[in-house]
């Protein structure tokens, strides 16, 4: 059986708000999945409804092809993160895990090795109400990393960690997922996920938007765009032109030419003879190809103050 | 952009004074937005009115009209007690040997023995053996007719109390102390003067002393004059873990001997007649023989405030109409402790503290805010159980009569307590910010004190003390009936009815506030020093 | 600080698969009351409350036996059992609490989110808690009944109860003292459970303390002022407390309104009630 999450027509309402509406998507083991949507999307709701704290209306929600209730031991299954928060503040972080462990038939070696693997050390045996954000995050991690589970799914693990930190989750991530574990993690920092994540899977008021490699999302949404500087520009205008190109101008020596390859324009200028100090195709980020997809998704939305200027 | 001036920002808002009043409307925002919190002062209010509707409605008692006979229930089987003069329940069954008084006048006479018979075991129907109750009473009496609950004004030698002027039921003064023998006689006299009447006493016969002087409005011209004997029923008092339970209730009878007799005054000289007043009420045992100028009466009964819940739930006070109020304060304490433990929960209380920083006045809108809604909540809940009950208990049960202004005391003081409990939870929740520590610290000092005083779990020694210290001590302002010290009875706190509280209503209240001041003032404490 | 490089353990068989769990689906309540053991011995707070209990137990048994005499020349009935073991009643707050928090705590923290995903079983769940809950009460109940009744022994002895007046000493090999005693361990437990019942279903730890307390002693203040002989002998039938505490009674049994052993059954009743409506809530709400 192979560790996968599949979540299919999954419907939920929480009094008059449809949380989600139709939800469906497969994650697959040896990549990270990211899971991201605006606000109010579902994401949480569909983590909680995979490990079976919440019942969904109608749909289904299988691990490995079993329903969540039906597994024995279900952390050596599954490992989640989804509220560094929920502790008791008056017991040791150790203890919390020590807990986890024994609901698991697990022992204080196996919490050990957790401990180091998420980098806690001796901070381990404060009070879990004196942690910090960060410190709570790894202990998140740690928690899921208990029965050393197949699949890990993770609530906006970036929260709260300092630069290095979140260098470190990144390359932590992409390991879990090298040795071929399922990893879904949702997230609003564009920016984390675009060097983490291998597939992206994009939602929307309750319904799944897209589900594409992050490769094939930048693409679409780089638009095939170039950028030359040149001094000769109205010449290198004329000559791309002239090659079938579209052409803006942006600046006094700054042009933006769709329809052509970046190799075919410096193959062009080089023969023209026309100088040039930049061309550089426009990759768009994670972060412009989700605003994008996800415009008419959005639920809440501020209206723009009155100084800020248009992007 | 251009490197220079900026113009500052000026505020589009006008700012507000910073106004204790801007404070309380806050809270009250605060209050009112949580539905939760709504109805769980509407729980409070349901919950009082409902227990005490049931605590009415399920006071009628049954009896049998006689052994073997058909069960009846309700105001079938007790005869409503007569009402004196100042509107209380009265008893007044006594054997009256009288005669008609016109006008101003006196009336004297002379003690030489007093002894009766009480019962000699447990159960209807025992013998009787030689005995005195303590409030076995013989004298003169002048009482403006036989009519039960008329006013009186009597001179009396009684067995444990000395001699006492009573008047009207409810008064009581003391006169020369010491037990009547055949050595020790006593001289009673009562001169009537208009509606004036004193009473003399003398251990001679020459030598008066003024014991009281009454005056009894509305007495008509033509009274009657003479002398009386009764004997209240005797009950057998048991200490008990249970608080002390009566025993048997079985009728006493008592036999005075008089002699120097005389009855001075514009009247028209008479004979005496004796009768028993007060037939229905009593057990009918009197009578007397006259030898010469000596006097032998004997009689049973008593001319005395009637003391509720000794016939068996055949009657109640309008304090069981309040029993709900444990349960409503349970559900007040709850709302009131969560309305700042909630605070501290979401961490909700710094942005409550940033927006005031003068704590003091955050805690004293806050329980201003508090108390008012419980009071009002008291208030309806009181009222409405106090109004529905009396209505639901008419024709099932007999309740015992108050003045409207000991009914609104009960009221109001029933609001004020949850008021002042509700203030009393708000501090506790702040000194320890755990709600279900909070609660259980209020509701055990104030509940749980109420609840083994007036259930008689403790014995009665520790019952007294326990609701004369604690909080629940405000419970005194439910006590419908006063007490009353020349009547023999088990005055207990509660036993279907009773209601006597050991401290007076407003003295009872007072030590909740104390209390309550308590607290406040050591939240108020810690709410300053503490890191939020 | 160096945080630790992830080692790469290798390519993707080194990782479990999953095994079939269809058939074979063991309950867990082992482990279900390893992790819930571990999670009570780890709160500091458990441990200061359960011992605030017996010291309350014994404390106010020992003031009601300091506060109980015979006035010469009145009839005195006192169940020197009974007065002894008097603290229970406030000690059964106590009990209440910790009962209460070993459920309100986690969903105010959120943290029975961990424990459902952990132990997705939740009726198990609720049985682990109850059980490790229970041994802890019994076990602070046992000290604190052991205590009280041999204070009770002592003070009593010295204001009077003594065989010359016709009171046995307290003494556990006396049948119904014996009953008394345990039967007030399991009194105990059975609130500890029909609190942990309430707050399973109510889940905010203020609420569901006002709803047992107000349980408790709803039927005998009722009871007491509801003058119909018939209403008021059944109030104290049914009524949680007033049914349990028959258990304490040694003398005058005639008079009570429910014999001993059936009064603690009604009290079992109640908690297994409240223990069902708290485990329908927890299956079928969302964590």
């Amino acid at each position: 059986m192979e560790a996968t999450i599949e979540v299919s027509g999954l419907r939920k309402r929480f009094g008059p708000v449809l949380a989600l509406d139709g939800m469906s998507f497969t994650v697959v083991p040896g990549q990270v999945t990211g899971f991201v949507g605006p606000n109010g999307a579902g994401k949480s709701t569909t983590m909680r409804v995979i490990i079976g704290l919440d019942a969904a209306d109608e749909g289904t929600a299988l691990i490995g092809g079993q329903p969540y209730a039906s597994l024995r031991h279900p952390l050596s299954y599954v490992g989640a993160l989804l509220d560094a928060a929920a502790l008791q503040p008056s017991r040791s972080a150790r203890n919390h895990l020590l807990w986890l462990a024994h609901s698991q038939g697990l022992g204080a070696k196996r919490v050990d090795q957790v401990v180091e693997q998420a980098g806690l050390g001796s901070a381990i045996r404060r009070k879990a109400g004196g942690f910090s954000l960060g410190m709570r995050q790894r202990l998140g991690i740690a928690a899921a990393l208990l029965g050393d589970p197949p699949v890990l799914m993770m609530d906006e693990p970036f929260n709260g960690m300092d630069p290095e930190g979140i260098v470190w989750m990144r390359g932590f991530l992409r390991s879990l997922a090298a040795q071929g574990r399922a990893v879904l993690v949702s997230s609003h920092l564009m920016s984390e996920l675009q060097d983490a994540a291998d597939h992206l899977v994009v939602v929307g008021r309750g319904q799944v938007i897209a589900d594409t490699s992050v490769a094939e999302l930048i693409a679409a949404a780089s638009g095939g765009r170039v950028t030359v500087r040149t001094t000769a520009r109205t010449e290198a205008t004329t000559v791309l032109a002239h090659a079938g190109a579209t052409i803006a101008v942006t600046d006094r020596d700054t042009l933006v030419i769709s329809g052509l390859a970046a190799e075919k324009i410096v193959a062009l200028l080089g023969e023209s003879g026309l100088p040039f100090s930049e061309v550089s195709p426009h990759r768009a980020t994670l972060e412009e190809a989700y605003m994008e997809l996800t415009r008419d998704a959005v639920e809440f939305r501020a209206t723009a103050a009155a100084g800020e200027a248009a992007r | 952009m251009t490197a220079g001036t900026v113009t500052p920002y000026r505020a589009g808002q006008q700012p507000a004074r910073d106004g204790f009043a801007q404070l309380l409307r806050a809270e009250w925002t605060k209050f009112r937005t949580v539905r939760g919190w709504v109805i769980g002062l509407l729980v409070a209010l349901l919950v009082m009115l409902g227990l005490g509707l049931f605590g009415a409605a399920g006071s009628n008692g049954s009896c049998q009209s006689t052994s073997g006979g058909p069960t009846r229930s309700g105001q079938g089987c007790f005869t409503a007690p007569p009402v004196g003069p100042g509107g209380e329940a009265v008893s007044d069954s006594f054997y009256f040997v009288r005669q008609s008084l016109a006008g101003n006048g006196s009336v004297t006479g002379r003690v030489t023995s007093l002894a009766g018979l009480i019962p000699a075991g447990n159960g209807p129907g025992t013998a009787t053996k030689p005995g005195l109750v303590p409030w076995a009473k013989a004298g003169i009496i002048i009482k403006a007719s036989t009519q039960p609950g008329s006013a009186y004004a009597a001179m009396m030698v009684t067995a444990d109390h000395g001699v006492r002027m009573q008047d009207n039921f409810t008064g009581d003064t003391a006169g020369q102390p010491g037990a009547v023998t055949a050595s020790d006689p006593r001289w009673l006299r009562l001169t009537r003067s208009g509606d004036t009447i004193t009473g003399y006493d003398s251990a001679d016969g020459t030598h008066w002393t003024q014991v009281g002087t009454v005056a009894l409005a509305g007495l008509p011209a033509t009274v009657q004059a003479g002398l009386f004997a009764a004997s209240p029923a005797y009950q057998a008092i048991s200490e008990s873990l249970g608080g002390g339970e009566n025993g048997t209730i079985a009728p006493s009878q008592d036999t005075a001997v008089f002699d120097h007799v005389s009855l001075s005054g514009a009247s028209p000289a008479g004979t005496w007649s004796g009768d028993y007043v007060g037939a229905d009420y009593g057990s009918g045992i009197g009578g007397y023989h006259q030898t010469g100028g000596r006097f032998t009466v004997t009689g049973s009964g008593d001319i005395a405030p009637a003391v509720p819940g000794q016939a068996g739930g055949e009657d109640l006070t309008v304090t069981v109409f309040l029993v709900g109020t444990f349960a409503g304060l349970i559900a007040v304490i709850v709302v009131a402790t969560m309305f700042i433990t909630a605070e501290y929960r979401r961490g909700l209380i710094r942005t409550t503290l940033t927006a005031s920083p003068r704590r003091g006045r955050v805690l004293a809108a806050k329980a201003i805010v508090l108390g008012s809604v419980a009071f009002v909540t008291g208030l309806v809940a009181a009222a409405a159980a106090v109004f529905l009950g009396t209505q639901l208990a008419r024709g099932r049960v007999y309740v015992f009569p108050v003045s409207w202004l000991t009914e609104l005391r009960m009221v109001v003081g029933t609001a004020a307590l949850v008021a002042v409990v509700a203030v009393l939870a708000l501090a506790v929740g702040t000194m320890l910010r755990r709600s279900a520590a909070a609660v259980t610290v209020v509701i055990v000092a104030i509940v749980l004190p109420y609840l083994l005083g007036v259930v008689s779990v403790l014995p009665a020694g520790a019952a007294d003390w326990v609701l004369r210290i604690t909080p629940a001590a405000a419970f005194a302002v439910q006590q419908a009936v006063p007490q009353y010290s020349q009547v023999t009875a088990l005055y207990s706190p509660g036993g279907g009815g009773g209601g006597y509280f050991p401290l007076a209503p407003w003295a009872g209240f007072a030590v909740l506030c104390g209390w309550a001041a308590l607290a406040v003032a050591l939240a108020l404490v810690l709410l300053r020093r503490r890191d939020v | 600080m160096r945080l630790p490089v992830p080692a790469n353990t290798g390519p993707a068989d080194t990782v479990p698969a999953l095994a079939d769990t269809a058939a074979a689906r063991p309950l867990g309540l082992a482990e279900a009351l390893h992790a819930e053991w571990t999670k009570t011995r780890t709160i500091a707070s458990t441990g200061w409350l359960l011992l605030a209990a017996i010291a309350l137990t014994v404390a106010v048994g020992a003031a009601a036996a300091a506060g109980t005499s015979c006035p010469p020349g009145v009839a005195c009935q006192v169940d020197p059992a009974k007065v002894s073991l008097i603290g229970i009643d406030l000690g059964q707050a106590v009990v209440a609490i910790v009962a209460v928090l070993a459920i309100s705590n986690e969903y105010s923290t959120g943290m029975i989110r961990i424990t459902l995903s952990a132990m997705p079983r939740r009726t198990v769940v609720l049985a682990a808690k109850a059980a490790v809950l229970g041994a802890l009460v019994l076990a602070a109940g046992t000290i604190a009944v052991l205590a009280s009744v041999l204070a009770g022994r002592l003070i009593l002895s010295g204001h009077g109860f003594t065989p010359a007046h016709g009171y046995e000493l307290l003494s556990l090999g006396h049948g119904p003292v014996l009953r008394a005693a345990a039967g007030s361990v399991l009194y105990l437990a059975l609130i500890a459970l029909l609190s942990l019942g309430v707050a399973a279903a109510v889940r905010d730890s203020a609420v569901a303390i006002g709803i047992v307390l107000g349980l408790l002693y709803l039927f005998p203040i009722v009871a007491n002022v509801v003058g119909n002989a018939h209403w008021h002998r059944h109030l104290e039938q049914i009524g949680p407390m007033t049914a349990g505490l028959a258990i304490q009674a040694t003398t005058d049994l005639n008079s009570l309104p429910i014999s001993p052993w059936a009064g603690l059954g009604v009290l079992a009743a109640w908690a297994a009630a409240a223990v069902l409506a708290g485990g329908l809530v927890l299956r079928l709400r969302d964590a």
